[in-house]
């Protein structure tokens, strides 16, 4: 095609015939893309500054947070996989490792199960001799202050952050100073169970000259000590096997409840309540002012108050003199002894007394008598006589004696402290994890005088009312973040380890010394105690031991063991009679008697911040988060008052108002409060739950520190209301007296009638079955079928059982208003029924949990088939499909389930345990129920699981006694047995055949599968009043 | 009062009236605005249900736990009101129902009225059960519904029978509500001239033109909608005492619940037409349409079923004594001398001795005094779920898991409520719907039907 000649300019290919001459129009046209009229709305100038870019970038960035708002992911944390995975460490497997438990004096071994590095659960280490693999409730619970949001995260120095290097420079320059003026320094300690610390203690002392090393705990067994000292020479008392005493007296002495080695204690008393076999049981007299736990499993009960008990002990060596006596008295000791008859304390029994005295007769070098920690001394001194005079030393056990490595502080020497320190002589004081302005009488005066004190520094864990009032607050690790080791009894060396990299910025306080030893603060590493440690465990222990192996190898071996046993001499004592002249006539004076015991669960207040052990419900009053004056019921009449309301109790000028707890079996003329409430500086959850008795406490006491005669009580306007997880009836309200009787929901006996009747229990139980017809063919469980089997004889209603579960099942704190309202979570509770007269009440104890029935009523109202059943026979919930209509719990005859009224974690104490650190206690096999579901006891599934996933991988069938419950596994007395019911030869199987067992409400045909052992008391009857 | 002929039947109407007047009279409220009273009335409902949404708002977000129940009581005040409101929901379709199969001409004037009572007061009963669970988001698991897990709701639940009863006697008795109406629908249609209200009543009067053929089929379906309401009237109250009698709880286990509750329910919700219609005929001067004749014949059901009830109570003490089992036993000396007696003995004064009154002609026949005895009656008739319920609950088995039960105030914001909601269903009702049947009020004027009196 040929080109237009005239038109070289022109284009070849045109749109028209004005762009093909190349008309200046169209070149105009051309250049303005958009037609005018177009443009001029879209003039950039009159435009936002927003370019398209930008608008799209926020139009992004807005949708993608608006995406984010809306969604209801939370940032969980970086979830990073190992990279190089540490030797020890699978992921889902527990570790395991052996410690040393802190949370008192007696130094439990304990296991600590880790799980991806955290600690969750903590057991009894099974390889300890005194607790044998078992742990009470505090130590089960202690692990809940590890994961305190409230624990101290840094060093303070006048309320401000200070960093350690600062802290230790000032504190060390501080001592120097003290030293070079001649000033006191003091360290004021708790109980010292550690050899090491004692050594690092002494090497401070020896560093700088002029320090004092006093201790002091509120609860302490210094009467003890005193009274032993005096009457043979050393305060390291022996053990008593109590597993060899056919008769046992015990005076106002918790022994099975919360004094001395209590879990060994009962695991040894139980051991002579065994059913299995021949029933060989021992006898347990209880003379006692107040209701104790001991009291509760009294065979024989006398009401004797505590000021009359040296005049009761001395009258029944009176009584059994006349039989003779293992040791030579003279003329001086015997007429001692004659002022004293057991007439004067008929009042409590005078029957009872006759039993007593001649069981005691029969049984000399079988039986022993054993008095409280808070009884004076020289009602020791006078229980030591009338075991010698009954040759009970047999019973006696030097080998593993109770250690002292630091003296407790006399009252004297804490005057002379608080004297220097009043005086400006004490230059440094620290406060080494102890609180005396809390412990210490209030008479003291130690509050006012730390003020005259320069420098105090307070190596706690959290803040606490001395802490408060030193100048230098520095954090320690808890146990769990340190190593440790303890001689709290003779032969037993136990290693303490840690399990857990210190959480925050927190030091060994041991090793916070050993900086200042140093004098330099830079001197702190972290395995500066570690090594401290081991130097001192190959000098004390591997030089003793005469083991082939190597000091590294053997170390390694017992830090696996967790526990060494040394060869320690038993040494026995002579009795020093002449110690008896030296008491003065002992009489009670007459009025009511104050006595102050130490908390159930709370301890001496140390564990005060702790959710868990605060809302344990009291072994005998089921009351939670407070203390109370146990008074009698006819006490209470006396002075128009009922539960709930205030009383004021004065002893010597001093006054305490708190709320009554009527309390059957109480005496008359006592007045019993518990230590370790009413703190006023423990965090939030520990603040201000009860009142202090320590305000009652006086230095200058005239019969023991614990009691105090002379007492008034008045009326107090006002009422507190007490929370209890069980109704309290009058035990004389005929309207529901005895139900557990009537309904056989507890079935007892005594000793003599099984001898007799073996079967007593069987032919009733015939009667039962005959008439139980199941209209619908019963469901058939060929495989493995679990139950459990209680024995009621063993139960002493610790409540370890009840902690284990709340650890083990991630149970939730709820608050005392929740208790209140009955809603309380924990999944097993130990039912406490009287019978009797309000006098004299006959205690019955039973740990009631889901019974994982067969003919389960839960399971068929459930609407949406939430709850059902398993084919071994669980009871089964499945949280996610829970409603929560409530019909289960309506419906369950135990009322065992437990409902999530709200979001527990949130709603206690503003989401005090709801954070990220507290969240590291939850068992990961254990769902985190919420609010709306229903939840209860699963025995333990996941244990379950795991022994059958260990089954499968090692190509075996499932044994049921591989699986261990957590409630079973913690349980002092071995009272809980658990397994496979279709094994005939399983412990469980046999228990359920044996010839005492009976279900709670069989009549109603649900056929529970909890078997409960029939309790029998061993009286001199056959029948129980 | 003059002696009564009682071989004549009563005039369901007083007064002679032409069906005009009936016309003009029935459907005054609807054709007039509502007057400053109304807007009274409704901003007391309004404000009440206000209270309870405010109540339920505070239960959805913090939990079950704003309520006052406890661990043995898992249920209080939650399933209380659900059979409370059940139960009054029982007197619309017994009176339109089963008094309509028995040919009772009494039940004109009220007919309409109850029923729809029964509706509102089974949508008030409805939100409990959705309400009192624990996870409310989650109530669908309550419905059989296909899902991907293969989970079906269990059967064997008392709690899912009542989803299916309610939902069953809910739609039937709206069914029944509506075919009465659809006459009514036509004849507001003629009468208005308004666009708006022409539609409306033209869609729902279902193109109704008053034919003979019309009102054929209309009667064979009212007949057949009766025939069907009749059984469900007795079976929802039986299947919401199964939630109770199911169970094993001492108590609630026992055979007499179903016929006890049903009287109960009848009793209550007669307490509670007789309550509204009182007010009803005031306001809307229907006092010649709702006679003191008819409200005489209500008293004399609730004397009827007050000591149905009465006897039940009688009844379950007795049983539970000659049963000889304990806990049984235990369970009802309890509910009479226990810490719920104060309960128990409203619950008896208000059901049982209240109404024994209305052996008296001249009470059955005195507006005030009636009244004040079917407020008793429904007061009492709430105290004898909270009886049931609580009292058994709270002591059951084991002594050693007994609680005293106290409501909180969010349970009692929920109750008025739920009052609240109810009033203001009705009132919307007032002025929405004829609340008499015109047809049916036509139907019986004096001389409307073939009579034989003056041959």
């Amino acid at each position: 095609m040929n080109t237009p000649s005239n038109s070289s300019n022109k284009k070849e290919l045109w749109k028209s015939l004005q762009d093909y001459n190349n008309d200046p129009e169209a070149i105009k046209f051309k250049h303005n893309e958009f037609l005018e009229g177009v443009t001029e709305d879209f003039e950039p100038s009159h435009l936002s500054g927003i370019s398209r870019r930008k608008f799209l970038a926020l139009l992004s960035a807005s949708a993608a947070f608006t995406a984010t708002a809306c969604t209801d992911y939370r940032d969980k944390g970086e979830v990073i996989p190992y990279n190089k995975r540490p030797e020890e460490v699978l992921p889902g497997v527990a570790n395991y490792y052996a410690s040393t438990c802190s949370g008192c004096e007696q130094a439990c071994g304990i296991l600590i199960k880790t799980r991806e590095g955290r600690p969750i659960k903590v057991d009894g280490n099974p390889d300890h001799p005194i607790n044998k693999g078992k742990i009470c409730a505090k130590g089960q619970a202690s692990i809940l202050n590890l994961y305190d949001p409230e624990r101290l995260r840094e060093p303070m120095a006048s309320g401000k952050q200070i960093s350690w290097k600062r802290a230790d420079e000032n504190i060390i320059a501080a001592l120097n100073e003290a030293q070079n003026n001649g000033e006191e320094i003091a360290i004021v300690t708790g109980a010292i169970t550690s050899p090491t610390t004692k050594k690092v203690l002494d090497d401070f002392a020896a560093k700088y000259q002029n320090t004092k090393i006093y201790s002091h705990t509120l609860i302490n067994d210094e009467q003890r000590r005193n009274g032993w000292l005096e009457s043979y020479g050393t305060v390291e008392y022996p053990s008593i096997k109590f597993d060899e005493a056919n008769i046992i007296l015990a005076l106002d002495a918790d022994f099975l409840g919360n004094e001395g080695s209590y879990i060994e204690n009962m695991r040894k008393f139980a051991s002579k309540r065994e059913v299995v076999g021949k029933a060989d049981f021992n006898r347990l007299y209880v003379a006692e002012g107040r209701m104790s736990a001991t009291g509760m499993m009294a065979d024989y009960r006398l009401k004797i108050p505590p000021n009359v008990q040296y005049e009761f002990v001395i009258a029944l060596a009176n009584e059994l003199i006349k039989n003779g006596s293992a040791v030579a008295l003279d003329a001086n000791v015997k007429s001692i002894i004659e002022k004293y008859s057991l007439s004067m304390i008929e009042s409590a029994g005078k029957e009872k007394i006759a039993h007593l005295v001649r069981d005691l007769n029969d049984n000399r070098g079988k039986a022993i008598v054993y008095a409280g920690d808070t009884l004076p001394k020289e009602v020791h001194i006078a229980v030591n006589l009338l075991n010698e005079i009954l040759g009970n030393t047999a019973l006696y056990d030097y080998s593993t004696s109770f250690k002292s490595l630091i003296k407790q502080s006399t009252y004297e020497e804490i005057s002379q402290l608080v004297d220097s320190m009043k005086n400006g002589k004490v230059g440094v004081l620290v406060h080494f994890d102890s609180n005396p302005v809390y412990s210490l009488p209030e008479d003291f005066g130690y509050a006012a005088a730390l003020k005259k004190v320069k420098t105090i520094a307070s190596l706690v864990e959290a803040e606490n009312e001395s802490s408060v009032l030193g100048n230098f607050t520095l954090p320690v690790n808890h146990s769990f973040e340190s190593w440790g080791d303890a001689y709290a009894r003779g032969g037993i060396y136990s290693l303490q380890q840690p399990v857990i990299a210190p959480i925050f910025n927190t030091r060994q306080k041991e090793a916070v010394l050993l900086t200042w030893i140093s004098g330099d603060a830079d001197s702190y590493k972290e395995d500066l105690y570690h090594n401290y440690l081991m130097n001192n465990f190959d000098a004390v222990v591997y030089s003793k031991k005469n083991v082939l192996s190597d000091a590294k190898t053997f170390w390694y071996s017992a830090l696996h063991d967790g526990v060494v046993l040394m060869d320690e001499k038993a040494e026995t004592k002579k009795f020093n009679l002449s110690i008896l002249s030296n008491i003065k006539e002992f009489r009670h004076k007459s009025g009511y008697v104050v006595h102050l015991n130490e908390s159930f669960f709370v301890g001496d207040g140390k564990f005060a911040n702790n959710g868990w052990l605060q809302e344990m419900p009291h072994p005998v009053s089921k009351v939670t988060w407070d203390n109370y004056a146990a008074i009698s019921p006819k006490l209470a009449k006396q002075f128009d008052v009922g539960m709930n309301d205030f009383i004021e109790v004065s002893v010597d000028g001093k006054n305490l108002t708190l709320p009554v707890l009527v309390q059957p079996g109480v005496h008359d003329a006592t007045v019993n409060i518990e230590l370790g409430y009413g703190r006023t500086v423990a965090g939030e959850i520990g603040k201000g739950v009860g009142f202090n008795a320590v305000s009652l406490m006086s230095k200058g006491y005239s019969f023991s520190p614990f009691i105090y005669e002379g007492a008034s009580i008045k009326k107090n306007g006002g009422t507190h209301k007490l929370a209890s997880t069980q109704e309290h009836h009058s035990l004389d309200d005929t309207f529901v007296k005895d139900f557990h009787r009537i309904r056989k929901i507890i079935q007892e006996s005594t000793v003599e009638k099984y001898r007799k009747e073996p079967n007593f229990l069987n032919e009733e139980k015939e009667k039962v079955k005959e008439k139980l017809v199941s209209i619908t063919q019963e469901h058939e469980y060929t495989g493995v079928k679990w139950a459990m089997a209680i024995d009621l004889n063993k139960c002493t209603s610790c409540g370890a059982c009840v902690t284990s579960c709340n650890v083990e099942n991630n149970i939730p704190v709820v608050g005392k208003d929740q208790v209140e309202r009955g809603r309380e979570m924990q999944w097993m509770r130990l039912d406490r029924y009287y019978s009797g007269t309000p006098d004299d009440p006959i205690v019955s104890n039973q740990p009631m949990l889901c019974q994982h029935c067969d003919n389960a009523p839960c399971e068929n109202v459930c609407p949406v088939n939430a709850t059902n059943h398993s084919a071994d026979g669980l009871n089964q919930m499945v949280y996610n499909r829970c409603v929560g209509t409530r019909y289960c719990s309506n419906n369950c005859p135990y009322k065992v389930r437990r409902y999530n009224f709200f979001n527990f974690r949130d709603h206690f104490a503003d989401a005090y345990y709801e954070n990220d650190l507290t969240s590291l206690v939850h068992n990961p096999e254990v769902t985190v129920r919420s609010r709306g579901v229903m939840e209860k006891c699963t025995f333990c599934v996941q244990r379950i699981m795991e022994a059958r996933s260990n089954a499968t991988r090692d190509g075996k069938i499932l044994n049921g006694n591989d699986v261990i419950t957590a409630c079973q596994q913690t349980c002092p007395t071995s009272a809980i047995t658990f397994g496979d019911m279709n094994d005939p030869e399983s412990p469980v199987a046999k228990l359920r055949n044996h010839n005492l067992s009976y279900h709670v409400l069989e009549e109603l045909n649900v056929k529970p599968n909890v078997t409960y052992i029939a309790k029998l008391r061993n009286i001199h009857s056959e029948e129980i009043l | 009062m003059s002696a009564v002929d009682y071989t004549k039947e009563l005039p369901v109407l007083e007064g002679k009236h032409s069906l005009r007047e009936l016309d003009d009279l029935i459907a005054k409220p609807l054709e007039i605005k509502p007057d400053k009273k109304f807007y009274i009335a409704l901003s007391i409902t309004l404000s009440m249900l206000g209270l309870g949404i405010f109540g339920l708002g505070l239960t959805f977000y913090y939990g079950i736990g704003m309520w006052g129940n406890n661990n043995p009581v898992g249920w209080a005040f939650d399933i209380i009101n659900f059979v409370f409101w059940v139960g009054i929901g029982h007197a619309g379709t017994l009176i339109s129902a089963i008094l309509f199969l028995f040919r009772q001409k009494w039940r004109t004037g009220i007919a309409r009225f109850a029923e729809g009572m029964t509706i509102f007061a089974v949508m008030t009963a409805a939100l409990f059960p959705l309400i009192h669970v624990g996870r409310p988001w989650l109530a669908g698991y309550l419905f059989p519904y296909p899902n991907q897990h293969s989970i079906w709701v269990h059967f064997s639940s008392p709690l899912l029978w009542d989803v299916f009863a309610v939902g069953t006697y809910f739609t039937v008795s709206l069914i029944f509500w509506y075919v009465g109406l659809i006459p009514d629908f036509a004849t507001m249609r003629e009468r208005t001239s308004h666009k708006i209200k022409k539609i409306t009543y033209s869609i729902f009067s279902l193109g109704w033109r008053f034919s003979n053929r019309h009102w054929q089929h209309y009667e064979m379906v009212y007949l057949i909608l009766a025939g069907f309401a009749t059984p469900l009237v007795l079976s929802v109250h039986t299947i919401v005492s199964f939630d109770f009698a199911v169970s094993i709880m001492p108590g609630w286990h026992t055979t007499i619940f179903p016929p006890y509750f049903v009287a109960g329910a009848v009793f209550s919700g007669f307490a509670m037409v007789q309550n509204v219609l009182i007010v009803i005929r005031k306001v809307f001067n229907y006092e010649q349409i709702i006679t003191i004749d008819t409200l005489d014949k209500m008293n004399k059901i609730m004397l009827v079923t007050g000591s149905m009830v009465g006897y039940a109570y009688m009844m379950e003490f007795f049983i539970a004594w000659y049963s000889g089992v304990e806990a049984e036993r235990f369970t009802f000396f309890n509910r009479a001398l226990g810490p719920y007696a104060w309960a128990y003995w409203i619950m008896v004064t208000c059901n049982v001795v209240s109404p024994q009154l209305f052996w008296f002609k001249k009470i059955r026949r005195t507006i005030p005094v009636m009244f004040v005895i079917a407020v008793f009656v429904n007061i009492g008739m709430w105290f004898e779920r909270f009886v049931i319920v609580v009292t058994s609950l709270s002591r059951d088995f084991l002594p050693s898991s007994w609680a005293y039960y106290k409501p909180t105030l969010v349970d009692g914001a929920i109750l008025i409520g739920s009052f609240g909601f109810f009033f203001t269903w009705i009132l919307l009702f007032t002025k929405a719907l004829p609340v008499v049947s015109m047809a049916e009020a036509k139907a019986v004027v004096d001389g409307a039907q073939p009579s034989h009196k003056d041959h």
